[in-house]
């Protein structure tokens, strides 16, 4: 461990942790817990006012009265969270951080001020984002995600009344069936789920059959959405939301023919992607993976990532679910604490055996479910002139294709002629939509293509923040004895 | 691939003197190592800048100025250009001496444009500004455009003009063979009468392989950009004595500038930005503008930016080779006069000479006269 504090130039450089995690999902907090106990200084960092993660959001102190309701994959995650919460590692909660380097430096907005602290080895486990649906009026009032209705509901306990859910992916069906158990009216389910995809899925079935769990439990999702007596439009495509100024009705094409349903709360889903902001701002090496149709940072078996200092774990390293995100951030964590030098290779390779193992089982799952509900493409790459691309900016496809002409052939081009990508999400939103866009109409590899050059501030960052600076210093608190591993 | 005139550096000061040439009947070929507008040219604060010159600058700039006019039209491109004045604040008695020295000195020359104000001017002209500010000067025709929209208009401008842009072409051999040039990627070569480094922060490197040494830094200018804001500033804004520059463009977006530098690491084309001095300009914007306080940061970012020892350009023939020619080490100011540099440039290259006097760009300037 360092103790090279007080560099006689006054600048404090080394008031440093051995380990910073990023994001306390079940990623973040399982590296955690394994970090705690190795004798290194942690530190975790988290935008929320406590633990969990999307998945585990407010899980031990939930608004509703009867938490079970989300169902056994949510409350499950009280016993994680419990034992995260009782180590005594460094936390810091509300903590937004707006830039980490490759240097490891880490900055972050907490309690109205700007702190900086430094950390030698650096896990991110920020988590997924839903993906995009671009299609026409997905930015009118009233049109939300999916997974913002979650939020709502498991932060305060509201939700909407007799809306239309559209998607698809097991997250739309699990959402649907919580509300429905909470005797909320959904006015229909609109499933966009090809059949095509039901033919690419099969072929894997056998290979899921270890999980047979898991698969029923989706088709329970199905049955109890179907049993509830909600109009379910299965195989739908060519959604559009109509209205002007707020949506006012969702159209469709199923059954053979185009339906137009009155809507006043639309919620599309269609998948996860990962939450790609501070490991593209970092300059991390990405790919494209065909199998999930996003982008990922470059990971090795130990989830490490091109800048060797730095981990990537869970879903912001490629859509794994919590079980795997659990993994992830326990081999992450046993790698740094090798590199750190406190665990020997081979106690490394030993403790690292059940998460592997684990891991590449629930690798063949996921393949299946990759498969089962890859969004279609004319949900991913708008080819209607009017559709909204860059929400912040207001571009859409029409405005994108004449700046393509005009030059702007690469996405950071095409942000400099056209401000898509410039605004406050910082191309979160269109980001993934323009590389498929571009890649189209350059009739290129998408991976030639490229994404977005990201800088920090990751998020918005409020000046006379800024302007107040702060050192953090780890108050050496190592972690202490902790009886959970593995 | 042979041609009269290579010009290596797709940046502003290229593409503007590859305009110029292509518009006086010379092919031309640019050799950008990444890609066109890239760099500093691309990422810059866009500031079209009269005020405040260097004495020896200022004949260039007005000439700079009145091209920026009319620009759109003369490229058949949006540049963004927008005149919009530039006040430079005075944020005590001092300051104002400074200014008044400064009047004095222009007024000798024959140069009115820069007009001092009183605080009750400033005031009108910026209603926003904190109450401790006691004057400034103002510069009328000055402005800002959009720095990627320009560089690219005018590499358009010159494309339809014949101007062949080959990007990626990294330069890694230059040698004059009689009365040719001939410049060698790793992967193809090139040939030319005439040779021209508008290569920015990689220009002493070019202009060593061409013969010509010269004392270049880089470094790399930070800049932040708040999301968008009710409008409060129609000016652009400096400050005299500390390092303070912002404006607020028409979608309400404010860039705030000032100089501070960060870490350029060249031979990876990328930077590295200093926080704590980002936090500096952060508590100086909100101490000219207390407004300032609610706006929150959308991006920050620095380019690779050449300089000079004495912060002046270099616009120069070159000394050891015929037919060889230099615009590089702007030093953060070189946006505002890339318009007249390529003009200059292109009337050095077909005539031999320019109206203006370059003897302060000279790019052995810096040689020491040995005793």
């Amino acid at each position: 461990m360092s103790n090279d504090r007080n560099m006689s130039n006054g600048v404090n450089i080394s008031n440093d942790y051995d380990i910073a995690i990023i994001g306390a999902g079940p990623a973040g907090m399982s590296a955690a817990l394994v970090a705690a106990e190795s004798g290194a200084t942690v530190v975790i960092l988290d935008d929320k006012l406590r633990p969990g993660g999307q998945i585990y959001r407010n899980v031990t102190q939930s608004p509703l009265q009867n938490p079970e309701v989300l169902g056994v994959d949510y409350v499950k995650g009280q016993a994680l969270v419990a034992r995260f919460e009782q180590s005594s590692i460094d936390k810091f909660f509300g903590a937004s951080v707006w830039h980490v380097g490759d240097n490891g430096e880490i900055l972050f907005s907490h309690a109205s001020e700007t702190k900086r602290l430094t950390a030698r080895e650096i896990i991110i486990s920020c988590g997924a984002m839903e993906r995009p649906f671009p299609i026409k009026g997905w930015h009118l009032p009233g049109v939300m995600s999916a997974g913002s209705a979650q939020v709502m509901l498991k932060n305060d306990g509201l939700v909407k009344d007799n809306a239309v859910f559209v998607g698809t992916g097991p997250l739309l069906y699990l959402i649907v069936a919580q509300y429905l158990r909470l005797g909320v009216k959904v006015k229909a389910v609109v499933d966009t789920t090809p059949v095509s995809a039901y033919k690419r899925a099969l072929p894997l079935i056998f290979s899921v059959l270890p999980h047979l769990k898991m698969l029923l439990k989706g088709v329970g999702l199905l049955n109890e959405i179907r049993k509830s007596g909600t109009p379910v439009y299965r195989f739908a495509s060519k959604v559009a939301i109509e209205g002007e100024g707020e949506a006012t009705a969702v159209s469709f094409y199923a059954n053979g023919q185009m339906h137009c349903m009155a809507a006043e709360h639309v919620f599309l889903h269609q998948g996860v992607i990962p939450n790609l902001n501070m490991t593209r701002s970092i300059g991390l090496k990405h790919y494209w993976c065909e199998q999930q149709l996003c982008w990922k940072p470059e990971l090795d078996q130990w989830c490490e990532s091109s800048v060797p200092s730095i981990a990537v774990a869970g879903d912001c390293g490629g859509i794994v679910g919590a079980d795997a995100a659990e993994d992830m951030g326990r081999l992450a964590a046993i790698q740094r604490i090798y590199r750190l030098g406190l665990i020997s290779q081979q106690e490394r390779n030993e403790r690292a055996k059940f998460s592997q193992r684990r891991l590449s089982s629930f690798n063949t799952f996921r393949r299946f479910i990759d498969r089962m509900y890859q969004p279609i493409k004319q949900h991913r790459v708008p080819v209607d002139d009017q559709v909204v691309v860059c929400r912040c900016e207001e571009q859409t496809v029409a405005q994108l294709k004449s700046g393509f002409v005009e030059g702007g052939s690469g996405p950071e081009e095409l942000k400099g002629l056209t401000r898509c990508g410039m605004g406050p999400c910082q191309g979160r939103q269109c980001g993934h939509t323009v590389s498929e866009l571009l890649a189209d109409w350059r009739d290129e590899r998408i991976e030639k293509v490229g994404y977005y050059r990201m800088r920090s501030p990751m998020r918005l960052l409020n000046l006379a923040e800024l302007s107040l600076f702060t050192q953090v210093e780890s108050k050496g608190t190592s972690g202490q004895e902790s009886q959970h591993e593995n | 691939m042979k041609t009269e005139v290579i010009i290596i550096g797709g940046g502003i000061q290229g593409c503007a003197t590859a305009y110029h040439l292509a518009k006086g009947g010379v092919s031309v070929t640019v050799l950008e190592k990444d890609r066109v507008s890239q760099h500093a040219s691309g990422v810059n604060a866009g500031g079209v800048r009269l005020l405040g010159r260097h004495i020896s600058e200022v004949e260039l700039s007005k000439a700079a100025m009145s091209l920026w006019s009319s620009l759109d039209e003369e490229l058949e491109g949006d540049t963004g250009y927008r005149a919009r004045s530039l006040i430079n604040i005075a944020a005590d008695e001092a300051d104002m001496i400074t200014l008044k020295q400064r009047e004095i000195q222009m007024h000798k020359l024959g140069y009115r444009h820069e007009i001092m104000i009183d605080q009750q001017e400033l005031r009108e002209r910026l209603p926003y500004v904190a109450a401790h500010c006691v004057g400034g000067v103002v510069s009328e025709q000055d402005g800002y455009a959009i720095p990627y929209k320009s560089t690219l208009a005018f590499r358009n401008a010159a494309e339809r003009l014949g101007a062949t842009f080959l990007e990626g072409v990294d330069v890694a051999r230059i040698r004059k063979i009689g009365d040719s040039w001939l410049v060698e990627s790793d992967k193809a070569r090139f040939e030319s009468t005439v040779l021209i480094n508008c290569s920015g922060a990689w220009a002493d490197k070019v202009a060593v392989m061409m013969g010509d040494n010269v004392p270049l830094t880089h470094s790399a200018p930070m800049l932040m950009i708040t999301s968008r804001m009710p409008h409060f500033a129609t000016p652009v804004v400096g400050a005299v004595s500390r390092p303070l520059s912002f404006k607020q463009f028409e979608n309400g977006t404010v860039l705030i500038g000032g100089g501070a530098k960060g870490f350029a690491d060249r031979a990876n084309n990328r930077t590295r930005l200093d926080y704590a001095k980002l936090a500096i300009g952060a508590k100086n914007a909100i101490d000219f503008f207390p407004i300032m306080k609610t706006a929150s940061v959308n991006r920050m970012w620095a380019g690779l930016e050449a300089y000079m020892p004495d912060n002046l350009p270099v616009i120069s023939k070159g000394v050891n080779a015929g037919n060889a020619f230099h615009a590089f080490g702007f030093s953060a100011h070189g946006f505002q006069l890339g318009p007249i540099v390529g003009k200059v440039l292109a009337e050095l290259v077909l005539s031999g000479e320019s109206k203006f006097d370059l003897d302060a760009f000279r790019i052995d300037r810096f040689e020491r006269k040995v005793l």
